[in-house]
């Protein structure tokens, strides 16, 4: 049975597309085949975010509209098998679509390819309602910030009003050294106040943004620390048990002592 | 080096709290505010009930002086009130 996720998080800038992008990349990666719909109509970034804003012909909005098919409408990633996206008009405004034309769109998609994921674009008005609309489950995104963290409660109480099941959390750009020292929030302060199953955590890394201007997804590296923590988000949205570690798990007295001196961050892998 | 005074410091119980626990306590409290989204008529009917109660056993100052807030204790959220009583009615 295919499955439909939609990124979303309230706040903007936080990295829904970037999530979307990888997520969908490290599926096909696996691979399962998916589409990657880009549902920001009128600020579409998905497209440049994968590198193939070059190869766009038809968007969402021309597939509602019946100009063209959805076949047509859909890119077909040629650096691996499988990634498919469905780009979002750039000069159309967001009510041109409805929740009952996702709904329809989405059911197609799904009879094409294992899994479609939903990159939603920032807010809680139509185009948040128009994301959720088709979606079987939500993933939050958000950053280790007061407001970050606070749109994320709202989001998730939005999406459970939409009777979607408990939505999974990625704490994005989560930076150890600062967690270390006491300035940023760590996974237990997040969760314990967001109460919704973590299913990743990403590193503030400049990866990202090499990656992102050249339209490389991060996950294709490997050696990239940032895309081996996508590949195991990957692995846990397909449904994998793969860790979440804590800490390095150097536990020597002397290392300990380092660490509560301050004079070495624990390094962690997320 | 930093790290090592702030620590020090924590130690000697002396310490400023650490940006993160303060981001986590308005956090908490900026949550509890979001969620009740009391409006302020609602918020009115509330004091008006609590008083009610509360004249059963006190005699109130001034009516229009009683204060309701929400503050951040430590790590919890609390109701403050601030009523001023004038003395005690009830017997016991
Ligand atoms: N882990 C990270 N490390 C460094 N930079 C990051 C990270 N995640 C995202 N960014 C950067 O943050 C910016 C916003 O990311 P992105 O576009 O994915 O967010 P978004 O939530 O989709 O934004 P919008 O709400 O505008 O759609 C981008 O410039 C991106 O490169
Ligand atoms: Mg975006």
């Amino acid at each position: 049975m295919a499955e439909c996720i939609v990124v979303t998080s309230g706040k903007g800038g936080v990295g829904k597309t970037t999530t979307s992008a990888n997520l969908a990349a490290g599926i096909a990666l696996s691979g399962k085949t998916v589409a990657v719909v880009d549902a920001d109509i009128g600020l579409r970034n998905l497209d440049v975010v994968l590198g193939l804003e070059n190869r766009i012909v038809y968007d969402l909005v021309q597939v509602v509209e019946g100009e063209c098919r959805l076949k047509q409408a859909l890119i077909r990633d040629k650096r691996v098998e499988g990634l498919f996206l469905l780009p979002a008009a750039q000069t159309r405004d967001k009510q041109s679509v409805s929740p009952d034309d996702m709904r329809r769109l989405v059911k197609d998609l799904k009879e094409m390819h294992d899994y479609v994921i939903i990159d939603c674009p920032a807010g809680i008005e139509q185009g948040f309602k128009n994301s959720v609309a088709g979606a079987d489950r939500a993933i939050v995104v958000t950053t280790p910030e007061v407001s970050a963290i606070r749109d994320a409660d709202r989001i998730i109480g939005l999406v459970e009003a939409h009777e979607l099941p408990e939505p999974q959390l990625i704490i994005n750009r989560y930076q150890t050294a600062m967690v270390e020292r006491g300035d940023m929030m760590n996974r237990e302060d997040i969760l314990e106040i967001l109460a919704i199953p973590l299913i990743g955590i990403v590193p503030d890394h400049s990866d990202i943004i090499v990656s992102t201007n050249r339209g490389q997804p991060v996950v294709f590296d490997e050696k990239s620390p940032v895309g081996q923590a996508y590949r195991r988000i990957t692995d846990r949205v397909m449904g994998l048990e793969v860790e979440i570690p804590e800490f390095d798990t150097n536990q020597s007295v002397w290392s300990m002592f380092k660490r509560w001196m301050g004079l070495q961050p624990a390094r962690e892998v997320v | 080096m930093r790290a090592l005074f702030t620590k020090l410091q924590m130690a000697l119980g002396s310490a400023p709290q650490s940006s993160k626990d303060e981001a986590k306590q308005r956090l908490k409290l900026l949550l509890i505010h979001d969620q009740i989204n009391l409006t302020p008529a609602q918020l009115e009917r509330m004091k008006g009930e609590i008083l009610e109660v509360i004249t059963q056993y006190c005699e109130v100052e001034d009516a229009e002086q009683v204060e309701f807030k929400l503050n951040r204790m430590e790590s919890s959220v609390v109701l403050h009130s601030l009523i001023p009583v004038r003395r005690v009615t009830a017997r016991a």
